[in-house]
């Protein structure tokens, strides 16, 4: 038995050796850059408080979103294109720890783009703004942006894990990518649609749970819905995407 | 050839199915240790369906395939470890270079040290341009790259499916020569599909051929070692009737005299032909080609 954390480093080489990771990377620095100059540049706010600068900058982390899309949508997809999976499965490990390995290298890269954005985003808004009291934000600034910044992130992983899912069983990353960002700006017009105070099982849906800013600073959802319960649901349906995918690639005859 | 030895691979009553369609039918098949062991068969024969069933790139539906005694099935890690193998085209990782694709795989297997990378790096001549980009590399220099992926581990069993597509005579030679000398200096077994016949004559010691799923016939190559062997012989007379009626045993074709004979008997004609006053202008051995067996096998059947 070997090192499992191989197979990480490995999917990992796979991810930042490639050129489109660092653009990536590149064009989120700029954007947030570029966003924070708009803001100042913004006539009557340049009283803007640094945190409320900050909060305003949160909307950018829609692209860390995007991102973890896009790579989860390779990860197993890639492999299948470019037909290297052939040789990526007549290594001693089994098909679980393979995709396992895969999992935790797009957790790793969704953690690594959350940490480098926050800390632009941050450095941006302090460097431009001055350190004043927060005008929206109340007493703690810092723990509300955090906080919504967490829902970004526990919605981005449920978006990765879909993406995952769909880049294993359609073996194109065209079509996880796609539908991922289909669900991801889609949801609002679901929501809107199937809304829970309408329709009882609407509440069930992926995308009624998945905007969990909703429930920022202890409010309650629609339909008595609460932050536990769509945590719940959205663990369900990750848990079973996740299932899914395991079992497809665990299971499918690689031919072609 | 260590006929005592467990064979590396076995296979019994290897069954796939998809569908209502039966790809290989009952496959059973032992691989010697140590040979270049060529596997044979028309395009849509199931090649390369077994080769997958072999490495557990596909599922066996009945039937189970041992390497080095493990089942592929039940101890699919164990397995593995003793095979290297290239299905299809050397398909590499394009954005990195060819050293970051040895490193990839050498980090699934236990115990493949850089020197032991090097070392591959260096038996497949891909010194000089193991750093560049694999995206700039030609055909043949990704089937060099695949070569060294696959014998990193240095497996017991290198399996390689149709090698010599797509890679041109020079690519071809290097190729045969390179899996003779593995075989030969290593003990590698090693198992090579192809539906080229002239290039498995090259390269194998034993074939198999395999015709819509099933197994035709196995052939050894190389029966020259047993000595004092008769061999269909043809001579090359100035009056064949006459020949013909002299030599017992002997028949006519194509306007020359054919004779099942070995190397004493040929010479033993040859001086009878002449004493009889017969001119011989030549005398050859009439190798049948593995082509014309093949043909003869599988000839006139068509892809179910």
């Amino acid at each position: 038995m070997n090192n499992f954390l191989a197979l990480v480093q490995n999917e990992n080489m796979k991810i930042y050796r490639r050129v489109r990771t660092w653009i990536m990377f590149g064009l989120l620095v700029l954007l947030t850059i570029l966003f924070g100059v708009l803001f100042s540049l913004d006539g009557g706010s340049q009283r803007m408080s640094a945190w409320d600068a900050l909060d305003q900058l949160s909307f950018l982390y829609y692209l860390v979103s995007i991102y973890a899309a896009v790579i989860a949508a390779d990860i197993v997809a890639g492999e299948f294109t470019w037909g290297t999976i052939k040789l990526l499965l007549i290594r001693p490990w089994t098909r679980t720890k393979v995709l396992l390995s895969k999992l935790l290298a797009v957790l790793l890269f969704t953690l690594a783009m959350s940490a480098v954005f926050f800390v632009i985003a941050l450095a941006v808004s302090f460097l431009i703004f001055s350190n004043e009291p927060s005008q929206y934000l109340g007493d703690s600034p810092l723990s509300r942006i955090l906080e919504s910044l967490l829902y970004s992130y526990v919605d981005l992983l449920v978006i990765a894990a879909f993406s995952f899912m769909l880049s294993t069983v359609f073996r194109s990353s065209g079509i996880a990518i796609g539908l991922s960002i289909f669900i991801l700006f889609a949801g609002n017009i679901f929501t809107l649609l199937f809304h829970p105070s309408r329709y009882a099982w609407a509440k069930y849906l992926l995308f009624t749970n998945m905007d969990l800013g909703q429930y920022r600073g202890g409010q309650v959802g629609p339909a008595g819905m609460t932050l536990g319960f769509s945590i719940t649901v959205l663990a369900v349906y990750v848990l079973l995407f996740l299932a899914v995918a395991w079992l497809v690639f665990k299971k499918r005859d690689v031919a072609a | 050839m260590e006929l005592t030895q467990e064979p590396v691979v076995r296979m019994r009553d290897v069954t796939k199915r998809i569908g209502s369609k039966t790809l290989i039918d009952r496959l059973t098949l032992d691989i010697p240790r140590g040979q270049v062991y060529g596997f044979l068969g028309p395009n849509g024969a199931g090649k390369t369906t077994t080769i997958r069933m072999m490495v557990g790139l596909m599922s066996i539906s009945e039937g189970d395939i041992l390497i080095e005694g493990a089942s592929i099935k039940d101890r699919f890690e164990e397995a593995i470890s003793h095979v290297g193998a290239i299905v299809e085209n050397p398909e590499m990782y394009k954005f990195l270079t060819g050293y970051q694709n040895l490193l990839h795989y050498a980090r699934m297997s236990p115990g493949v040290t850089k020197e032991r990378i090097w070392e591959a790096v260096e038996r497949v001549g891909m010194q000089n341009r193991i750093h560049d980009k694999v995206k700039t590399y030609s055909l043949g220099m990704r089937q060099r790259l695949g070569v060294a992926q696959a014998i990193l581990h240095r497996p017991k069993l290198l399996v390689l499916d149709e090698p010599t597509n797509g890679l041109d005579p020079q690519g071809i030679r290097e190729l045969r020569d390179y899996l003779r000398a593995l075989a030969r200096e290593e003990g590698t077994t090693v198992f090579v599909s192809s539906h080229l016949l002239s290039e498995m004559e090259l390269m194998c010691d034993t074939v198999a051929v395999i015709q819509q799923g099933r197994l035709v016939d196995v052939k050894s190559l190389h029966p020259e070692a047993a000595e004092g062997r008769a061999l269909e012989t043809a001579f090359d007379v100035s009056d064949p009737q006459r020949a013909a009626a002299l030599i017992e045993g002997g028949h006519l074709e194509g306007g020359r005299l054919i004779v099942s004979a070995d190397r004493k008997a040929v010479a033993e004609i040859n001086a009878k032909l002449v004493m009889a006053g017969i001119d011989v202008y030549a005398i050859q051995a009439v190798t049948r080609s593995l082509e014309d067996q093949f043909l003869e096998l599988t000839g006139g059947k068509d892809i179910e």
